[in-house]
Order: structure tokens, then sequence, then C-alpha cells
């Protein structure tokens, strides 16, 4: 890599046209996964839905940070980054409703939603699988002489996996430009952090592979960019994979809305964490800091309301998937 | 293996069997027989047929090969492993011949010492034994015959009855093989009938190359000295055999089931009892001699007219799928369309008089191994002679393979038989009984016309008319026979 | 690059070269290196070493680093590294050593791999290729010694093949990397200095192709990566007793060429299924189903399987021996299936 290391961005004030971006990210994340989760209450979607009401400036943060060209590996809750990675929603909606002009054809449904012209290699069903993904994406872009990054996200419990392990080592070796973002919400499904590992900060295990790490407020997406940003510019320039832990939250349940029949975390906790939304967080600061008004703000809002009641009306809409094509894409050529 | 002891019960083939005569039992006493083993030949008085076991079991006779019962009687059981035959008091037999309905099951009275409530008990003796009036379900005759896919595709698309057809694979399964054989020999045996010579044991050890090679050359497995282990047929075996074409019906025509699993020919010395179809024959043919007053008249006719129509059929239909009548085809529409002209030859002769029969029904005899059978062909002269070509043949078939039922032998009104085949040209047929006249078919021969002063060969052949005198004089039976040439004479009329 | 050249007839004057299973192998990747500049080979031990079966020996020579990688000992993350590379255009061929480890990186086999052309709903596809090395016969025991074709066959998505010589060592090799699938190739241990004639340039055999090894009209032997060979000498044994057995190799178990399969058992109306994995659940079941679905009115013997016995691969050659199927196992297979009286 031959490209001059860009300047530090932590020490430059984030200009207001990439407040604007964090705060549409997020809003667009926070909306689609609301009315989701709406629909799927209301019984109109199959399968299941694990929303990223919550964890919206970790999404937002890093995909402000990434080129269209970068590559990303998602997860189970893969719906935050495929909309921050600007997967449109009519492609989203239709393809949670199964239809045949979703995403995948009908044919993922939400953990498998992607979009490879924007550099999403897909959410993922299994835990942890995406990780390694990523470290071949990464490899493919060093191969072609290319600096294009991959990002791969994964939460607390997926460090538990030994696909983590194998490919942050890998990654390291390899020296790999993959970025490790490990949303830390606090739970693997419903089994607190305290109970799944003895660590207290999971960024700690980057440093068994010679991993450098950094540990961000994953409710913060400034925060959450200018960490990123750096990682991305430090991988772009060679310098091989970067780890970043970030504490966010979970708003709804491991699945679905609301599942608290058993009461594996507090009302407290969950309120302690609302406090602090990641959209109010960056809604107050901007309007603090006049980089952005209220008016602009609103409109953003309004607008997605407007795209996301048209993306669901275009789902409901949609045909089904035939039954006759049933064998489709099982196989190349 | 049966864990509840099961009754064999004698079968009842076909509408009108009263009686049948266990043959000879196929599998020794106390020999464990699995559900479609072949346990008994049971002749009945009009044919022979393998009756298979419905059931696994340990097998013991109740009544001794020979004995003749009612249909429906106990004649065996199949039973569990260590289990002791039920006394004879339990062995319910009939009272006398056909005491017992066709059907009647033995009577539950002469088991109730054993039997409760259908479950299998223990008597005072210890010994397990099945209740009569619970004993399992049972379907006619018949269990499931052992035989390969293959084997049935094949047998189903040549029209085989594999009953007919000796199972040579593991455990007595036919194969595909097997029915080819058969096929090959029932081939054989229908160009020159020759009535069935077992020749001696019809299993060959051969290695499938040397079936193979043998059926390419036309070598007959039967005639070829195996010089390997165990009389394994070699390929040098073949070479050193003369490639001819497969004579008569070799190892396994199988005409009856039974016949194909009759090994060996009758000797000098043996004693051919007068059971199944031998004792039918001898019956029917002895009484009718008895009863009637039969004569025989020759007749030669001419067959140009009939040869040169054939000739032309067999040139002109070649490709067309319909069968070429075969002489006797013609001969059989003869006699038919004769018959109507005639009626007193389609008649039967009862104490009060000759019934004039309405309907002409021609039967016409082919030898079968141990015998012959007559299948009838209803309505004969009103047959188109494609049709009628095409029945003479299945049904002849048929009987040779055993697979004709009761009633395709029963209703006729005059009968036809043919010895051409085998060389004779004048012989004494003799009545079926409830006919009073009986066709018989000499051999296709040269015959000489005199035009002017000079020879003309001609074809010809002799009918043999034997009429029953007490129905038929003399006059009108050669007059019979003048309608019956001048048919011949003029064939195109036969052909509708 | 699904362009696939069947290898030209070999010399007819005998002059034709042979070279063994590994060579062959080595030979064919190489040129398919040479030809296409995505393709690359990542594993242990895969570039320096030259691979513990010397199946990728100069080859890093050649390549170089950047194309000859070797990884730590992570099957998941080296399988997962080529999901990722070929999801995003590359043709990586990832070495797995030893066939028995794919238990630890059969997710991104089965879960990764397999499904995200179909998951994604066509938006990729995963031209992956996997090499390893599979087969009893070398006294390496339990858990370096399976055939594992069945649980992968068993996988919509993925694609096996299992070469019988040196010649579809390299053919189905060059296929497998050419081919937009993940392809795993299962070379065999046993076979690997074995030889046979290979042609000099590139060629590809057709996945899905079934190549009938010998023609016969007695019984259809199905054989399986190393017991074609096994078949074939079983073959020239019953030939000495007149039986002639027609011996076919799938070469490829997914897709499975079940035409090829079919249409020998209905002239033969016989058939057995050899292969090195257990009976139980293998291929052969597989196939004796397919067979009774097509041909049941061909069958003149219910197909007869054989496969090793319900047990781990034994480590001493005597039990080894006994273990996997061979010749004479065939050869006896076959006669029981002629047995007439």
């Amino acid at each position: 890599m031959t490209q001059d290391k860009p300047a530090n961005t932590a020490a430059h004030p984030i200009s207001p046209q990439v407040v604007k971006d964090l705060y549409e990210r997020m809003v667009r994340i926070r909306l689609f996964e609301t009315e989701a989760g709406k629909l799927m209450e209301a019984g109109k979607l199959p399968g299941f839905l694990h929303l990223y009401v919550g964890q919206e400036a970790v999404a937002a943060g890093v995909m402000a940070a990434l080129r269209d060209d970068d590559q990303i590996t998602s997860t189970h809750r893969g719906h935050g980054h495929a909309v921050a990675k600007g997967v449109g929603f009519k492609e989203m909606y239709a393809e949670l409703y199964g239809r045949v002009t979703g995403a995948c054809l009908g044919r993922g449904g939400s953990m498998h939603i992607n979009d490879v012209t924007l550099g999403m290699l897909g959410a993922n069903g299994i835990v942890g699988a995406g990780i390694p993904i990523a470290v071949g994406a990464a490899f493919a872009a060093r191969y072609k002489s290319e600096d294009g990054v991959a990002v791969t996200f994964f939460g607390d419990g997926a460090t538990n996996i030994g696909s983590f392990h194998e490919a942050a080592n890998m990654a390291a070796v390899l020296r790999l430009p993959v970025l490790f973002i490990c949303e830390n919400n606090g739970y693997a499904e419903f089994t607190p952090q305290s109970k799944h590992m003895l660590l207290t900060d999971v960024a700690d295990r980057a440093a068994a592979y010679g991993m450098p790490s950094v540990i961000v407020d994953g409710m913060d997406a400034v925060a959450v960019h200018r960490a990123a940003t750096e990682a991305v510019a430090r991988a772009r320039a060679g310098e091989g994979p970067m780890f970043i832990e970030a504490k966010t939250y979970r708003y709804y349940d491991h699945q679905g809305v609301k599942g608290l029949r058993h009461p594996y975390r507090s009302q407290e906790e969950v309120d302690t964490w609302k406090a602090r939304d990641p959209i109010d967080l960056l809604r107050d600061r901007a309007l603090a800091d006049g980089t952005a008004t209220g008016a602009e703000l609103d409109d953003i809002e309004r607008r997605t309301r407007d795209e996301i009641a048209e993306a669901i009306a275009h789902a409901e809409a949609s045909p089904l998937p035939d039954t006759a094509d049933l064998l489709l894409n099982v196989y190349s050529g | 293996m049966t864990d509840v002891a099961v009754e064999v019960l004698l079968p009842k083939i076909g509408l009108t069997m009263q009686e049948g005569t266990i043959d000879e039992w196929l599998v020794p006493t106390g020999a464990a027989v699995r559900e479609g083993d072949v346990l008994l030949r049971l002749a009945t008085d009009k044919v022979d047929v393998d009756v298979e076991a419905e059931a696994g079991g340990v097998f013991h006779p109740v009544v001794p090969a020979g004995t003749t019962v009612p249909a429906g009687t106990l004649i065996g059981w199949l039973l569990a492993e260590g289990e002791q035959p039920p006394g004879p008091g339990s062995t319910p037999m009939p009272a006398g011949s056909g005491s017992l309905g066709t059907d009647a099951a033995p009577s539950a009275d002469g088991a109730t010492a054993f039997a409760v409530n259908g479950a299998v008990s223990l008597s005072a003796n210890g010994a397990a034994a099945p209740s009569a009036n619970g004993s399992p379900a049972r379907t006619g005759a018949g269990g499931r015959l052992l035989s390969s896919p293959n084997a049935r595709r094949v047998a189903r698309e040549a029209g085989v009855d594999l009953t007919a057809v000796r199972g040579s694979g593991p455990g007595g399964r036919i194969v595909s093989e097997d029915v080819e054989e058969y096929l090959l020999a029932a081939a054989a045996s229908s160009t020159a009938p020759v009535p069935a010579e077992p020749l001696g044991d019809p299993i060959i050890p051969v290695s499938p190359l040397v079936r193979r090679l043998a059926k390419e050359r036309g070598i007959d497995l039967a005639h070829v000295r195996g010089t390997g282990a165990g009389g394994r047929i070699r390929r040098a075996d073949l070479d050193a055999a003369t490639p001819a074409p497969i004579p008569a019906p070799a190892p396994a025509p199988a005409p009856t089931p039974a016949a194909g699993r009759q090994a060996t020919a009758p000797r000098p010395g043996d004693v051919v009892p007068f059971t199944g179809m031998r004792g039918a024959i001898a019956r029917r043919m002895h009484a009718s001699l008895q009863e009637m007053a039969q004569l025989t008249h020759g007749y030669e006719v001419r067959m140009d007219a009939v040869v040169a129509l054939r000739a032309q059929l067999k040139e002109e239909w070649t490709d067309s799928g319909l069968p070429v009548p075969s002489l006797n085809d013609f001969l059989m529409k003869a006699a038919a369309l004769a018959l109507r002209e005639h009626p007193l030859l389609n008649a039967a002769v009862h104490e009060d008089g000759i019934h004039l029969h309405q309907d002409v029904n021609v039967g016409f005899a082919v030898a079968v191994p141990n015998g012959l059978l007559v299948p009838v062909i209803e309505d004969t002269a009103a047959l188109p002679l494609t049709e009628l070509a095409r029945r003479t043949k299945e049904l002849a078939e048929n009987a040779r393979i055993g697979r004709i039922s009761p009633a395709q032998l029963e209703g006729s009104t005059f009968t036809v038989t043919s010895l051409g085949g085998y060389g004779v040209d004048f012989f004494t047929p003799v009545i079926n009984p409830g006919n009073v006249a009986i066709l018989g078919v000499g051999r296709l021969k040269d015959g000489v016309e005199w035009v002017d002063d000079r020879p003309r060969r001609t074809q010809v052949l002799t009918l043999s008319l034997t009429f029953d005198h007490r129905a038929v004089d003399g006059a009108p039976a050669a007059e019979y026979l003048r309608t019956v040439e001048t048919l011949l004479r003029r064939p195109l009329r036969l052909l509708v | 690059m699904t362009t696939i050249t069947e290898a030209p007839a070999p010399a007819p004057d005998g002059t034709a070269r042979t070279l063994t299973y590994v060579k062959a192998f080595n030979e064919g990747l190489g040129q398919v290196m040479r030809e296409d500049d995505s393709v690359f080979v990542a594993g242990e031990d895969v570039a320096g070493y030259g691979g513990v079966f010397r199946m990728f020996e100069g080859l890093l020579e050649e390549f170089g680093p950047r194309r000859m990688v070797d990884t730590p000992i992570s099957e998941a993350a080296l399988v997962g590294l080529g999901v990722g590379a070929a999801a995003r255009g590359l043709r990586p061929v990832v070495d797995l050593m030893f066939m028995d480890f794919i238990g630890v990186c059969l997710d991104q086999i089965v879960n990764q791999a397999a499904k995200m052309k179909y998951m994604f709903g066509g938006a990729v596809s995963v031209p992956l290729t996997i090499t390893t090395a599979s087969g009893a016969g070398l006294g390496a025991a339990a858990q370096h010694s399976q055939s594992l074709e069945a649980w992968l066959a068993h996988v919509p998505g993925l694609k096996v093949v299992m070469p019988c010589d040196a010649y579809t060592a390299k053919g189905l090799t060059v296929s497998a990397i050419r081919d937009d699938n993940p392809v795993v190739v299962m070379l065999n241990k046993v076979l690997l200095g074995s030889k046979s004639e290979v042609p000099e340039q590139i060629y590809g055999i057709p996945l899905g192709q079934a190549h009938t090894a010998r023609q016969g009209s007695d019984v259809t032997v199905v054989a399986l990566g190393r017991m074609v060979g096994e078949a074939l000498t079983a073959a020239a044994e019953l030939a000495a007793e007149g039986v002639e057995i027609e011996v076919i190799d799938p070469r490829t178990v997914q897709p499975l060429d079940t035409e090829t399969v079919i249409a020998s058992v209905r002239r033969t109306n016989r058939v057995l299924v050899v292969h090195e994995a257990v009976t139980f659940g293998g291929l052969g079941a597989e196939i004796a189903a397919q067979i009774q679905d097509a041909a049941f009115d061909y069958l003149d013997a219910p197909v007869l399987r054989i496969g090793a016995p319900f047990s781990p691969v034994p480590f001493s050659p005597v039990l080894e021996k006994a273990y996997v199927p061979d010749a004479a196992r065939i050869a006896q297979g076959c006669r029981r299936l002629l047995e007439r009286s």
C-alpha cells in the first residue's frame, strides 16, 4: 500500500455532513426495524426477526467510514448493517415478506439479506461464521492489489466461537485489511456477558493475536465513526487488522420485539441504556453545537417514513416465488 | 417362520372343481418352508397346479400323496418351530368324498382339545396347536412367487405365466434368464409340437457367459456334457458341442408348473399313476369308446388354394401385425362353417335324443406334456380368420404353459385335432364326450392330379372324421367332408 | 471459466506418458494457475513444504507466496477465507490435508460455501475448490483414513469428485477449479503413487459424467474412487470364469450421473455398488435407491452394496485389510449376484 497515512480524524471536529449522514443512517435503521417489528407482531412476516434497535450507532458509525467497494459480513442481527451499507428498503422488506422481489428472491429471509454490489456479503444465520468470510474478502482485495477493506460485525457471544479466534489469528498473521467490530450488547442471546466470559472487555482478546484494539461507546455514533475511520485508514495502508469493541445495547429481545417472559435482564438496566439512546444523543449534540437544525433532522425522519411506507406497500404487492423455481440457484451454471 | 400353526387346505381351482388329488408333496415332512414355497402338486380333472405355502412354517402333511379329497379339506400343517402336529382328533378329515362343501373349512369341533379363541394354547401334553376356528386369515391358494422384477417384466412382455417357470436364482427366485430359457424352449416346442419329454435333470450348472454363447450358437445346453467341477459346462465344452437348432422342448418348457419341476420322464419299470390329467384323459377316452358307436371316414382334400393363399398372406401381411393363419386355422374355420350346413354333426347325444347345438364352438386338441388339452373357440364360424388365428395361438400357448383356465376348456360342440405335424396321414380320433364328431387333420403332402395324361403335383391332406353313428350316418358324414373340402378349395370365404 | 475440454485420447503407439496420481494432480493445478491468475492455493504447509503428500511441490517456486499461501492450522478460518475470496471473484483452492478434518470446518463448507449462492438469491457464486486426502490403507487409523463423501454429497450446493487414477486426478482437479461451484476433490491416499497415462496438456473431465471403465454384460459394478481399480482387478478374475462385469466410475458423486448407471443396469440386470466408506448410509444406499426407482423392473437380484463395516477405520494392518473392500470381495459379490442353481 502506498497511500499516505491519513491524519488522525479524532482530533478534528466532525463535519455537519457526517453528523447528518450518521443521523440519517441511524434513523433509517430504527424506523426500518420498528416497522418490521410491528409487521412481525401483526403476523405478516414468516420466520425469525432479530432486531437491531438500540445498536444503531455502531452500524452507522462504521459504515459512514467505508466506501461502497469495502466489504462487510454481518450476523443474524443484520438489518442494521444492511440498511447502513445502503441496501434498499424495498428489497429488504420484500425479503422479510418472502417475496420474489426480495434481496434473496425470497430464498434467504431476514438472516441472509445481502447486496454484493454494495459490499454487503450477507447477514448470517451461524454465529461467528461471517468472520472468516470477511478475512477471505480482505484477502481477495489485497490479492487483486485493491485497497478495499473488509469489516466483520459480530457480538460478544461470537467471540467464544472458534471461527472468531481462527479468523482473528489468520487475519493478523496474513496482515489482512480486516476490521473486527464487536458489538458488545452484553448478552449472548439471553446469557449475560459475565456468565459467558470472564473478561470485562472483549477487546482484550485481540491482544492474543497481536492485533491492536480500541473500546468505544457504542451508543455514540460519532465516537464509533472516529474509531472506525482510524482503523479503516490503518487497514488500507496495509497495517493489518484492528479490533473495535463497541459497548452497546439491544432494546428488543434476542428475537422478535418483546419476549421478556423470562426476566433475564432488569427493566432498570433497559431504562438506563435507553436514557442514552444513540439517536437522541446525536440529535441533542447536533442541535447543541449547531451542526444540524431540528427541521433538517425532522425532514430526514419524514422522508424515511415515507420511503418505508412505500417499500412495505411494494413488498405486499410483490409476487410470491414460483414453486416451479424451487431449485433456482442451488448451483451455478 | 410362523408363530402360530397354519392349516393347509386343499385349494379350489376354478369354478367346477369338486375334488383334487395330492399328486405329490414337494417338501418333505419336517422341512422348513417359507411363504411362497411350492408345497404340493395338485391334480384336478382339468389341470395340474402347484400349490404354494401361504405362510412359513415347518411342514407336516395330514394326508399322504395320492389322496383325493374335496376342496377345502385340511391336508397339512405349517407349524411353529418346535411345535408338534396336532393329534388325529384335531385334524378333521372329510367323512367321505364330497361330503363337505367345496369351500368347507374343517370343523372346529375336532380341534377343541387344543384351541382357545384362536390363540395358541398348550395342550395337556405340552404341544401348542392352532385354533381351528380362529386360525390366521387365508386367501385361497397361492402365496407369493419368488421372482425378480426383471423376470416379471420379461414374462409380462412375453405373456409368460411365471408359475410355469422354474426359478434358478438364490432361494429358487425366478430370474430373467429362467424366463428367456423357458421362452426359447417354448418356441422350439411350438415349431415342432412334440409332447414334452423331460430329458433328465434340467439344472445345468453354467456361467452366464456360457449361457450367452450357447444361445448365440444355438446350442441346447441340455445336450452338452459339462466337464467342469460338478458337471459345470465350460466354454470349451461348447466348442465340442454340435451347434444345432434347439430340439424339442428340451429341459424346461414346463407346460404346467408341475412338469417344470418333474425332473425325470417315466422310465421302464415305473408305474405312471392315473392322477390328474392322465386320469381324466383315461376316464374320458374310455367312456367315449364305451358309450358311442364310433367310426371314421378318411377323405383326401386338395389344399393348393389354401397353401397359395397362406403364402400370399405371409408375404402381404409381414409388416401389418396381422397374424397369418395356420393351416389348422383354415381347417377349423372350414370345419365350423361346414357345421352350419350340417347341424347334425354339431350335436350331443342324450338319453332322450340328439340335441343339436345352437352355437358352433370348435375345440382343438393341444398336446401338452403328460397329455393333451382341448381349448375351445366360442362361435368359431363367426370369427374372422385373423381373430381365430389370434385366439388359437394364444390358447395353445396358454395350454402349453399351464395357464389355461377351466372355462377355456369347456363348452365344445365339435373338435378338430391335428397330427399332421407329426407326420400322420390318417388316424382314428376319439370323440370328446359331449360331441358327436371329431375331425382329424393329417399331414400336408404332395398329391397328384392328372391333367389329361400328364401328372401334376398338388398339395393334399387327409381328413379323418370320426363320428358317432348313433347320431350321424355315413353319408351325411361324407357330405359334411365334401362341404369342408369345397370351402378349402375356395378359401377366400374362410377369411371373413 | 466453465469451458470443459475432454482430454484427447492417449497416443495409440504406446508412447503415452505415465505419471503418478500426485504428480498428475500437481501438474493440473499448476496448469490452471498458469491459465488463470485468480487461482490461488491456501492451507497448512502447502507452500513452503509443498504439501505433506507432495501435492503442491514446486508451486511456491513458480507462483510465489501471493498465490501459494501457508496458513495456520485453522480449517474453519481457512475454508472461510476461501468462501470470502471466492465470493469476491477469486478461485481459491484450499487444502484440508486429511478429509477427516472437515469436521472442524463443516460449517464453512455446509452452511456457507454450499448455500451462499442459494441464500443470496443467486447474487454470488462460490468457485471454491477444497482438496483433501481420503481413504484407508496406510495404517493411518480412525481419524486419518475416512471416506466421507456421503456427508458432502448430501449437501445441496456442493459438488464432490473422487479421482480413481492419475488421469482423473488431473482432469477432475482442473474441472473442479474451473467450476463456479464449491467442489470437494477427494484424492485417495493409497493411490498417490499409482501411475497411469496422463496427457501433458491441460484438460478437464466433465463433472457429473460417469465413465464406463470396462464394458460387460453380466453385472454392473458401480465403484467409487479407489474401488474402481479394485473392481477392474475383480473383473479380470471374473472374466477367467466367463463372467463379464461392467465397471462404472461415477467420477463425480455429486452431481451423480444416474443415467449411465441405469442404462447399464437395464442391460445387465444385476448391480453391485462398492465404496470404501461404511455401507450404512453410504452412496451405495443412494445409488441403490435410484436404481430401484428407475430400473426396478430390470433387476434380477437385489442391488448389492459393498462397503466398510460399521466401525471406525482400524489401525492394525490385519484389521484394516479386512475392513476395506477389495477385488476379492467385489468378485465374490458378483458371483453371489449371478448365483443360479
